[in-house]
């Protein structure tokens, strides 16, 4: 069974989410209040961690850093604040994705979930070169000569969309909704964000990007191999 | 000329210091020259007297010396009218202070001898005419001021004084003294240029006595007015400085006052603006959370309604029909919180118009709700690129579009585009139940309805047409309204091309081209 971990102060809205988790086959763990998060985390890892940002103890984008200090585990916001602040210091503190309060349906909650939890580009096999990486997709890893580089699943599958189609320019859009799985873009924000932070591990000079490359006015490219 | 008057009217230091200059000069013109005058007049009747008296004393000397001579020999007589010319003359090489001549009378003197002598260096051709007749004329002393012309061609101005000399014997003689006023005039020269000099002088100290007593005033007057134009631009903690007890600095403790009383004001506003606005959006915040849980609970039994008895089934759908409708308030409640407190932001990008209108009319597509109204797209172009906020100008059209179709009455409605260098409009037009000029004026007021009665298809908050307005309005656009009862309605969207930079003209009028003014009223 797949683990998530729900953080939310409000305790009838995480109940909530657990039965309607619960009652898509998922397994729940309830946590109210950030410094708790992570003990239960360190206890019963999670496969995706369901976070509000208004927490007491410690704030949801604080507890975000301290997980992505010890774990590439998927994480969703659930955010009660529209404005655009929130939402990118949410994403720069490592979130994958974010879901606004209140969803449109719970289909739609379940369906980001399922999207970061599945294997994207389940197609692709094999060894992938962009730049001077080599991007072992199988075995999950990404290599720099034989050096290891870090990433989140999210980051991982947006170097791979990138990667498996060389000279193919993505717009924003189409970056949306085959890494994000989101039917119609509403937010491009989401993939500046997380473009800049896979820059900041995989390239050289993150200003002078050579694997990800900025088309202006389109989208992105994978860099040719070196 | 103009740089002058221009000086006038901006600098009171100019002002002053100029109607100062001016007056001043204009008195001391009028007390100099009344100076002048008196002094010269002075100076003239003074050395006038004398001349007269000098003259009186010669004349009667020679008249007496001819008495005596009666009886003396024609040589003898003619050396003493010699002494007489010579003792009257001021000895001198050049033009002397006073010259005599002693001339015939052409009448009444028949005799063949000629007395005739005049000292040297005078022509005795410069007795004026007149003189001569008046002295012929008079018994008594005679004088007139003329130009005496001297043997060495020099010329200058003279006093002549005359009278009849008779010789016993030798018949009527005319004696004249010549009184140079060469001395006289240098005197007047002088007082003129001391008078003129002495003018100049408290012209300059007067303009500058002024100018420093202006500067005493003027100098705190103009740091008054920086200080109150700082204040003006928003820099409420502006104070004027007090330095002494005079009147400036009355002014200065009052402008003070009046700015402390100014900036308690603003911030007691600010203030109660700001916890007023934070308020609306905590709420709404606070809303979020437990709307949520709602959603999802409304959703599990909805999803369940099948095995309920019709009445909880019916409950159940009512229940996520209303949860919607008060999602979609609170939405609307946050944005139009945003635009209140100035907080709402223009996120442009690279749009196509033409694209954008096309996915909402098709979002609005026949057959949608109870609604059975065709929207028409008129268009030139294929595709208008602009930039602009994608969700704002999405959310404008689709508050137009579910306005005019619920107040459409099935009639068809129309949207036309039109785009310029500068802007792009686009007209929503419908032809329904219309608008009268009293609804024109609060269309787009917040929870305005046209008419409370009218039954409402698409179930909108009544925010959705002012948060249209604030939408354009924050690109640099507007929003306009038309409408006439019966007649249907227009609204117009125009847009600058690049959000923020100005439009220059309406590409769309906002009366409809189909509408004509006589046929309303016949």
């Amino acid at each position: 069974m797949t683990l998530v971990m729900v953080v939310d102060d409000d305790q009838d809205l995480a109940e909530m989410l657990g039965i309607v988790l619960t009652g898509s086959g998922f397994d729940v763990d309830l946590v109210n209040r950030g410094d708790e998060v992570l003990e239960v985390f360190r206890n019963n890892p999670p496969d995706l961690v369901l976070l509000d940002v208004m927490l007491p103890g410690i704030d949801g984008i604080e507890v975000c850093r301290l997980i992505r200090l010890e774990s590439m585990v998927p994480i969703v916001m659930l955010s009660a604040k529209g404005e655009t602040q929130d939402i990118v210091r949410g994403l720069e503190a490592g979130a994958d994705d974010y879901i606004q309060k209140p969803f449109r349906d719970k289909a739609e909650l379940i369906a980001r979930i399922r999207t970061r939890l599945r294997r994207t580009n389940a197609d692709v096999v094999g060894i992938l070169a962009i730049g001077d990486l080599s991007i072992d997709v199988t075995a999950h890893e990404v290599r720099r000569g034989t050096t290891l580089i870090q990433l989140t699943r999210l980051e991982f599958d947006l170097l791979v969309a990138l990667a498996k189609d060389p000279g193919r320019v993505f717009t924003r859009d189409a970056l949306l909704s085959e890494v994000w799985g989101y039917r119609h873009s509403t937010d491009t924000r989401l993939v500046n964000v997380h473009v800049q932070r896979l820059r900041s591990k995989v390239e050289h000079e993150p200003e002078n990007p050579e694997i990800v490359m900025t088309v202006r006015g389109v989208g992105y490219k994978a860099g040719g191999p070196a | 000329m103009k740089g002058i008057r221009q000086a006038l009217r901006q600098s009171l230091a100019v002002k002053v210091i100029l109607s100062t200059v001016l007056l001043s000069l204009s008195v001391i013109l009028l007390a100099g020259s009344a100076l002048n005058s008196r002094l010269s007049d002075g100076i003239r009747s003074v050395s006038l007297t004398s001349a007269i008296a000098e003259s009186r004393f010669t004349f009667f000397n020679a008249q007496y010396q001819m008495l005596l001579s009666q009886g003396e020999t024609l040589e003898e007589r003619r050396q003493i009218i010699a002494d007489l010319v010579l003792s009257a003359t001021t000895k001198g090489v050049n033009e002397a202070q006073r010259e005599m001549i002693f001339l015939k009378a052409p009448n009444g003197n028949k005799s063949a001898i000629s007395f005739e002598m005049s000292s040297s260096m005078i022509k005795v051709s410069s007795v004026p005419a007149e003189l001569r007749t008046k002295v012929q004329e008079n018994t008594e002393l005679q004088y007139q001021y003329g130009i005496a012309s001297y043997t060495s061609g020099v010329k200058g101005n003279s006093l002549f004084v005359g009278e009849r000399i008779n010789i016993p014997g030798g018949g009527r003689y005319e004696m004249y003294l010549v009184f140079s006023l060469k001395s006289q005039t240098a005197t007047l020269d002088l007082v003129r240029n001391s008078l003129f000099l002495t003018g100049l002088a408290l012209l300059v100290l007067i303009t500058m006595i002024t100018w420093l007593v202006l500067r005493q005033v003027v100098r705190p007057v103009r740091d008054a007015a920086r200080i109150a134009t700082q204040f003006t631009k928003g820099d409420f903690s502006q104070r004027m400085k007090i330095t002494s007890q005079d009147e400036i600095s009355t002014l200065a403790h009052s402008y003070n006052e009046m700015a402390y009383s100014i900036e308690q004001q603003i911030s007691r506003l600010e203030n109660l603006s700001r916890v007023q606005q934070r308020f609306v959006s905590d709420v709404t915040h606070e809303l979020r959370t437990p709307l949520t849980t709602l959603r999802m609970a409304s959703e599990v039994i909805y999803n369940q309604r099948e095995s309920f008895d019709p009445f909880v089934s019916r409950s159940s759908e009512l229940l996520a029909a209303q949860i919607d409708r008060f999602e979609k308030l609170l939405e609307d409640l946050l944005e139009v919180s945003r635009f209140d407190a100035e907080v709402a932001v223009l996120e442009a990008v690279n749009i196509d118009v033409i694209a954008l209108v096309n996915r909402c009319v098709r979002d609005f597509g026949p057959g949608e709700n109870h609604n059975n109204a065709l929207i028409n797209v008129v268009c030139k172009d294929s595709s208008i690129h602009i930039r602009a906020d994608v969700r704002r100008v999405e959310r404008i059209m689709r508050n137009l579009l579910a306005n005019a179709l619920d107040h459409a009455d099935g009639k068809e409605v129309v949207v036309t585009i039109v785009t310029t260098e500068t802007e792009v409009a686009i007209g929503v037009r419908d032809y329904g139940s219309g608008l009268d000029e009293s609804a024109l004026i609060r269309v787009f007021d917040r929870f305005w309805r046209a008419d409370p009665s009218r039954a409402r298809f698409r179930g909108g908050t009544g925010l959705g047409l002012s948060i249209a307005l604030e939408d354009a309005r924050l690109h640099n656009g507007e929003l306009d309204a038309w409408g006439r009862p019966n007649k249907g309605a227009h609204f117009v969207l125009t847009l600058p091309l690049i959000a923020g930079s100005s439009i220059q003209a309406r590409p769309i009028s906002i009366t409809p081209k189909d509408f004509h003014q006589e046929s309303f009223y016949l």
